[in-house]
């Protein structure tokens, strides 16, 4: 394996791993509250959520460009303040990571939430637990394995991330090289060695993360 | 343990507006257990959930032991945490991730260590559950879990504790054990409890005071014995399984008795002496007469005495079906028209015994009596 190879592969689990880390942090609390709050603009944040799972990735990506690129509506104003832009940097792989993998952990983790019997919940709040409590000694419990097929599904997606990442971090050999892009350079250049290795390592990995998701969901019917 | 008896200790009068359901009911309870009864989707789980504090009624007020809990009018609407209600839920909603133990010691979380551990331990020797402690509610047999829910909802000495089809989920032979001993634990915990069922007999053996629901209402509300004998309409009595309820026509009614005509039969009825109910001469009346109570009169012990044998009038047994213990006859009477209740007029149950001695497979033709006491007039 050459050293791009090597960085590709490390950069895409370390890109999965934070990403899927970020997933957590922020799609189980929205998972809950998608799942047993009634609030306006409940659809709207659904929806929002859903939306990266059907549109093209590029045309998530351009939307990311949009909000956090140099002139956007959220970058533009940091980069006049430090100088400093998400574009081109590790860290775009990671939003665009953790953007594209949200819907699916939110999705399984919300259908996992809603699938517990809701008496359970009424039990803990008469017994004392006020809902932030219940929620961690009852509700997430005992959706543990919803939510875990979630993250793996998750990462797996994080994992195989493309058009968005190009769009919003490019492809810069050892700065925003993940797997997939590697693998797509490799093909474009002829070096089809080195996308054969990366091929069967995505394949490899893609193939575990099925069956732990297929067991940890059938678990949690 | 009567009613009335040291005041009223529970006060509902709630609204609660839903998509295609309204409830909107008021009753008080005193001490001893009150079972709302009434046929699913009458609002009973719904009185309940309000009682705990999972539901919010439009307006009204709850009052449990001077404690308010909710009230629409000065704004107090205390949060389930709050209430203290020891809340059994239909299927019991044990949690399925902790131990009996952890789910009998959940409620008390904000105790010592110690403390905890002993009410604990107390509770799951007071329901028979020793030996079940690190057992996970898969694990148990319905019965078991039923205690387990009780013990759970009893563990943090609740102000007021709810049932809700507390034997339902239980097969026959466990329900009728568990009923009884249901009983005799909610009398000894002296506890107010409010218990939803939807079957009688459930309701009259667990009930100081039963509150009949239809469609969101409150049709009657009564201690048991006053319900079963003098339900307040027909509407409750056909809710409570009454057979033999019938349409008649008023004779004479005087606050001791009213006279009445159906079938062709002039009938005779006691009045309720403390609630007498005088419909105006041919209006039409309901009533009931109780199978249980139609006389069949023997054959061989003379004619019948018009002074003895009230409201006599003589049939047929169309049909008649074995219970096993009891035998319950059709009868038809010996008039001319429709029978009124399709093939037959009267349901009559008689024993077993008395179905052998008076040979009723052979013998069909029959004079009957009954008491006046026993017919059972239905105010409108």
């Amino acid at each position: 394996m050459t050293p791009d190879t090597l960085s590709a592969l490390a950069l895409s689990i370390r890109v999965a791993l934070v990403a899927t880390l970020l997933n957590a942090v922020v799609g189980i609390p929205l998972a809950y509250v998608l799942a047993r709050r009634r609030f306006r603009g409940r659809g709207l944040v659904d929806l929002l959520v859903t939306l990266p799972l059907v549109l093209p990735p590029t045309v998530t990506g351009y939307y990311l460009i949009v909000l956090l690129g140099r002139r956007g509506w959220l970058g533009g104003p940091l980069y006049t303040l430090t100088g400093w832009s998400i574009t081109f940097t590790w860290y775009a792989a990671v939003v665009a990571a953790t953007v594209m993998a949200l819907p699916l952990l939110v999705r399984t983790a919300r259908a996992a939430i809603e699938s517990v019997d809701r008496d359970l919940e009424r039990a803990a709040f008469t017994l004392g637990r006020p809902e932030w409590r219940t929620a961690i000694e009852v509700t997430l419990p005992l959706a543990r394995n919803g939510i875990l097929a979630g993250l793996v599904l998750a990462f797996a997606r994080a994992l195989g991330e493309f058009g968005a990442t190009l769009m919003l971090a490019g492809n810069i050999p050892g700065r925003t090289t993940t797997v997939p892009l590697a693998i797509y350079t490799a093909v474009q250049t002829g070096e089809s060695g080195d996308a054969l290795v990366l091929v069967a390592a995505l394949t490899a990995l893609s193939c575990v993360v099925l069956v732990a998701a297929g067991r940890l969901g059938a678990r949690a019917t | 343990m009567k009613d009335g008896e040291g005041g009223e200790r529970l006060e509902v009068s709630i609204v609660v507006s839903l998509p295609g359901f309204a409830l909107d009911v008021a009753w008080t309870a005193g001490d001893g257990v009150a079972v709302l009864f009434g046929p699913s989707g009458a609002g009973k789980t719904l009185t309940l959930q309000c009682l705990a504090g999972l539901m919010r009624p439009a307006h009204g007020r709850i009052v449990v032991d001077g404690r308010v809990f909710f009230d629409s009018a000065s704004g107090v609407d205390l949060p389930p945490q709050q209430r203290r209600v020891g809340y059994v839920f239909q299927g019991y909603a044990l949690f399925p991730h902790l131990t009996v133990a952890d789910n009998v010691a959940f409620g008390l979380r904000d105790r010592p260590r110690a403390a905890r551990a002993r009410r604990a331990a107390e509770v799951i020797e007071r329901l028979g559950l020793g030996g079940l402690e690190r057992r996970y509610p898969r694990e148990l047999s319905g019965g078991q879990r039923q205690r387990v829910a009780l013990g759970r909802a009893l563990a943090i000495d609740p102000a007021l504790l709810l049932l809700d089809e507390p034997l339902s989920a239980l097969d026959a032979p466990t329900r009728r054990e568990l009923r009884d001993e249901l009983r005799a634990l909610l009398t000894d915990v002296g506890t107010a409890a409010v218990v939803v069922t939807h079957d009688f007999t459930e309701a009259y053996r667990l009930a100081d005071r039963i509150v009949v629901y239809r469609d969101g209402r409150v049709i009657q509300a009564a201690p048991r014995a006053e319900l079963l004998w003098r339900p307040a309409s027909e509407d409750v009595a056909r809710i409570m399984g009454i057979r033999n309820i019938f349409h008649g026509t008023v004779l004479k009614a005087t606050p001791d008795r009213i006279q009445l005509r159906w079938r062709g039969q002039m009938l005779e009825a006691v009045n309720s002496p403390t609630r007498a109910y005088l419909p105006p001469p041919g209006g039409p009346i309901a009533f009931f007469i109780r199978p249980e109570y139609v006389r069949l009169i023997r054959k061989d012990r003379g004619a019948p005495d018009p002074g003895h044998h009230m409201n006599l009038m003589s049939g047929t047994v169309v049909s008649q079906a074995d219970f096993g213990t009891m035998w319950t006859l059709a009868i038809r009477l010996d008039e001319p028209g429709p029978p009124a209740q399709g093939e037959y007029d009267l349901e009559v149950e008689v024993p077993r015994l008395v179905h052998e001695i008076l040979e009723l497979d052979r013998d069909r033709h029959w004079q009957l009596s009954i008491h006046r006491g026993s017919i059972h007039v239905l105010p409108a």
